[in-house]
């Protein structure tokens, strides 16, 4: 057949955010919507000006540039605005790239564009690619509103019914369905899908796919192995090479995990949390100079943006005070002050690490001092440190011979912690060290029991039929042990309870899904957060 | 012309780039490689901006007849072959250097043939050569569409130049597996010695017709990248075409 006229699609109805720092590419970009009868075109350029604009406009369709200059990249402004719920669940995003990259072609539903464009851009397939983007996130809108209200085994659902129906969208049900699957703890219909993928195709993401689950699974070797398949294909894989440091240092192979993560940063620098990855791993083999290094890359990249946060601020300072360098680490806590000023609680870890700050650089009395203001919000709020914290404030504790304040850290820190084998061995070593080893055995078991004892304790009175009781006790044992799954768990086992009882009530699912969520942060693995989402979906539904 | 076809405006504002990776140990920015990359990058962004203009001045010429018209014609499809020669450069540079993201997807081929004709539609109207193609519209195939794309425009462009005022792509599915694509001119077809070296990596620098050879050795790269079960893709040239003429065939598993 002759080429015949590509019938232009019809954007007269459709509203465009163009994300994009030169001048010139914008106005092309522009003339090559506007040619299908585009009107509601808008313009950033910048990852902060584009954040502002998608705070205002739900966009059905965004084309970002992946470099923007200065600032915050294509990649980044993505992230943020799916993580602020900032696109319709129909809106396509569409990345605009010089070159095909990593970031582009591997990720998750989060991370991932919906499409991307290699430079030079064709009108043709802007056209095609933009209509069948359009096309496919309208029929699975549903699904990802589903996601977004934590409704997986709808969102599951409705990928079946369309996987049965629509052939169009195979590929992109299919690895969706993936990740549900994993979402919801469903590792057995994950693998399914990633093996199905890969009997097709070779196809990276497949495979990284399985190599987490099996890490998941503790099956360490094989993921390994999947990794090094994909890492040995090409170099440009950078989660690959992420998930390859996680599972080299779980295996205790902290010299590979170090070359992994270096390897990643030589192609891609600019992402915060590998550099505090490459932080931990450096500190832990002792390598201090590049973990201070990668620490204060990581600052410098998560500064001002969603992903600041206070741990690499704090094991910088660890880092340069174990290298005896105090003035440094002050000058580090200083910044932090300074650049999470809105943050209480971040304000409140500065100070408690400025006590060993203080005591290493010879202030004694200094120290004391700070010690006896924060002491009893120390003890109060024990459950706000970060326990690497708790262990920096140890030496300190013992020094200034505040026997009280360390008692009520550590006994919180393990009750918080009661399933964490190494924190009770280093609390024992450390009261053995200080020469108090009875009271440290002492003090690790209370503390377990502690929080065992609440769970026991909520377990009967719900048996007795005192639903309410029960929930009153683990509410109040949650708030005050934030970091336990298991407590956070049972509290939501026994809200869902409650709402079988009682009838779906809005506030408690809300409490119950931030136990879940809280939870699957400190324990990912734990089976128990897939089934709890699934039962809270359909508690009285 | 400015029909919807022809894509005289491919965006072409100059790339920023980015993301290259430093040989091991070199201190950045310092290396021969990095000159040679970043130069590169840049010569094809100013190819592209002098073939955008070839392409207007052309559009708006009055008589397709007069010697500057066929002449501003021969400079447009230099312009596009060496703007292709640079991106396949620095595509083979990235493979051969293991930091290539190679994302195979499954993706419909009327599309990917509409695509590359389009971008090659000015050059076919500035040479007054008709450009066919043949495809189902449901026909799928697992490639990466970059390089795909990048294939296939280069043929086109290679077809366009020896035509006799015909060009035909025809994508069809394999009965064995797989995809071919085909792209037949009615030109005087391939000579013996390129026939006889066939999709061989191991390819002479031919003096005479001014042939480097990237272009088969690109094809045949990006060919072999693409495995499906035991088989590999492949690339080979033909003189049998329905037109008579040159044939490059690209097959996909």
């Amino acid at each position: 057949m002759k080429i015949h006229n590509l019938p232009l699609p019809d954007f007269s109805r459709k509203s465009f955010l163009i994300v994009e720092d030169y001048e010139g590419m914008r106005g092309i970009l522009r003339d090559l919507l506007g040619r299908a009868g585009a009107t509601r075109i808008d313009f950033a350029a910048s990852g902060d000006s584009a954040l502002t604009m998608l705070e205002k406009t739900r966009y059905d369709a965004v084309l970002c540039d992946l470099h923007l200059g200065q600032g915050k990249n294509g990649q980044q402004v993505l992230e943020e605005a799916r993580l602020r719920q900032l696109l319709a669940p129909h809106g396509v995003w569409l990345m605009i790239s010089a070159e095909k990259s990593s970031e582009m072609v591997m990720g998750t539903a989060e991370t991932r564009p919906d499409d991307y464009l290699v430079k030079p851009i064709s009108e043709t397939l802007l056209f095609i690619r933009l209509r069948h983007q359009m096309d496919k996130k309208q029929v699975l809108a549903p699904i990802e509103q589903a996601m977004r209200d934590h409704e997986y085994l709808k969102a599951m659902r409705l990928v079946d019914q369309l996987l049965a129906t629509h052939s169009a969208y195979t590929w992109d049900l299919k690895r969706l369905k993936a990740e549900l699957a994993l979402q919801s703890g469903d590792l057995e219909q994950a693998r399914a899908v990633f093996e199905d993928a890969l009997g097709q195709r070779d196809l990276p993401w497949a495979r990284l796919g399985l190599a987490r689950i099996l890490f998941q699974d503790n099956q360490l070797e094989q993921a390994r192995q999947h990794l090094l398949r994909i890492t040995g294909g090409s170099r440009a894989y950078l989660d690959a090479h992420d998930w390859l440091a996680r599972t080299l240092e779980s295996l205790g192979d902290l010299d590979g995990a170090q070359k992994a993560l270096e390897h990643a940063l030589s192609l891609s620098p600019h992402v915060a949390a590998r550099q505090s990855s490459l932080g931990e791993v450096a500190a832990r083999r002792g390598d201090l100079e590049t973990a201070a290094r990668a620490y204060r890359r990581g600052i410098e990249l998560a500064r001002n943006s969603r992903n600041a946060s206070v741990e690499p601020y704090l094991s910088l300072a660890r880092v340069l005070l174990a290298r005896g360098e105090s003035g440094e680490a002050a000058e580090v806590i200083g910044r932090l002050g300074v650049d999470m000023k809105h943050d209480s609680n971040a304000q409140f870890l500065a100070r408690v690490m400025e006590i060993p700050i203080r005591l290493n650089s010879g202030g004694e009395q200094a120290a004391s001092q700070l010690l006896a203001e924060l002491a009893p919000s120390l003890r109060h709020d024990a459950h706000r440190l970060p326990p690497e914290l708790a262990f920096d404030l140890a030496g300190p504790l013992l020094q200034l011979g505040d026997r009280e304040t360390l008692d009520a850290v550590f006994t919180n820190l393990l009750a918080n912690h009661h399933e964490h084998p190494d924190y009770a061995n280093r609390v024992r070593t450390l009261y053995a060290e200080a020469g108090r080893e009875e009271e440290g055995v002492k003090l690790v078991e209370e503390a377990t029991r502690s929080a065992l004892d609440i769970m026991d304790r909520g377990v009967s009175l719900s048996r007795a039929g005192k639903l309410d009781e029960a929930l009153t006790l683990l509410r109040e044992a949650c708030h005050k042990l934030p970091g336990n799954p298991r407590l956070l768990l049972n509290h939501a086992y026994l809200l869902i309870t409650h709402m079988e009882q009682h009838g779906r009530d809005l506030h408690l699912v809300y409490e119950a899904l931030e136990c879940i969520k809280t939870a699957r942060r400190s324990a990912p693995h734990d089976k128990r957060v897939g089934e709890l989402l699934a039962k809270l979906e359909q508690v009285g539904a | 012309m400015a029909d919807s076809m022809s894509d005289a405006n491919l965006a072409t504002a100059p790339d920023k780039m980015t993301d290259f990776p430093n040989p091991v140990n070199a201190e950045p920015g310092m290396s021969m490689s990095h000159f040679l990359v970043s130069s590169v990058h840049d010569m094809k962004n100013s190819l592209a901006v002098m073939a955008d203009f070839l392409e207007t001045a052309l559009a708006q010429a009055a008589d397709p007849a007069t010697p500057l018209y066929r002449q501003a014609s021969q400079a447009l499809y230099e312009t596009r072959r060496i703007n292709d020669h640079l991106i396949q450069l620095l595509a083979l540079y990235k493979i051969e250097q293991d930091f290539y993201p190679f994302d195979p997807r499954e993706q419909n081929l009327a599309d990917l043939a509409l695509d590359a004709l389009s971008r090659v539609a000015n050059l076919a109207q500035a040479r007054g050569i008709s450009l066919e193609y043949e495809c189902p519209d449901d026909l799928h195939a697992w490639f990466d569409y970059e390089l795909i794309v990048g294939v296939l425009v280069q043929a086109l462009h290679n077809a366009l130049h020896y035509a006799r005022g015909r060009v035909l792509c025809l994508i069809a599915a394999d009965p064995r597996g797989g995809i071919s694509i085909r792209v037949e001119d009615n030109g005087p077809g391939f000579p013996d010695f390129l026939l006889r070296q066939g999709a061989s990596h191991q390819r002479e620098i031919s003096f005479e017709t001014g042939s480097t050879g990237l272009g088969l050795y690109f094809a045949s790269v990006v060919a072999g990248l693409h495995r499906g079960g035991e088989r590999n893709g492949s690339t080979r040239l033909e003189n049998e075409g329905s037109l008579g003429g040159g044939c490059f065939v690209l097959e996909l598993p």
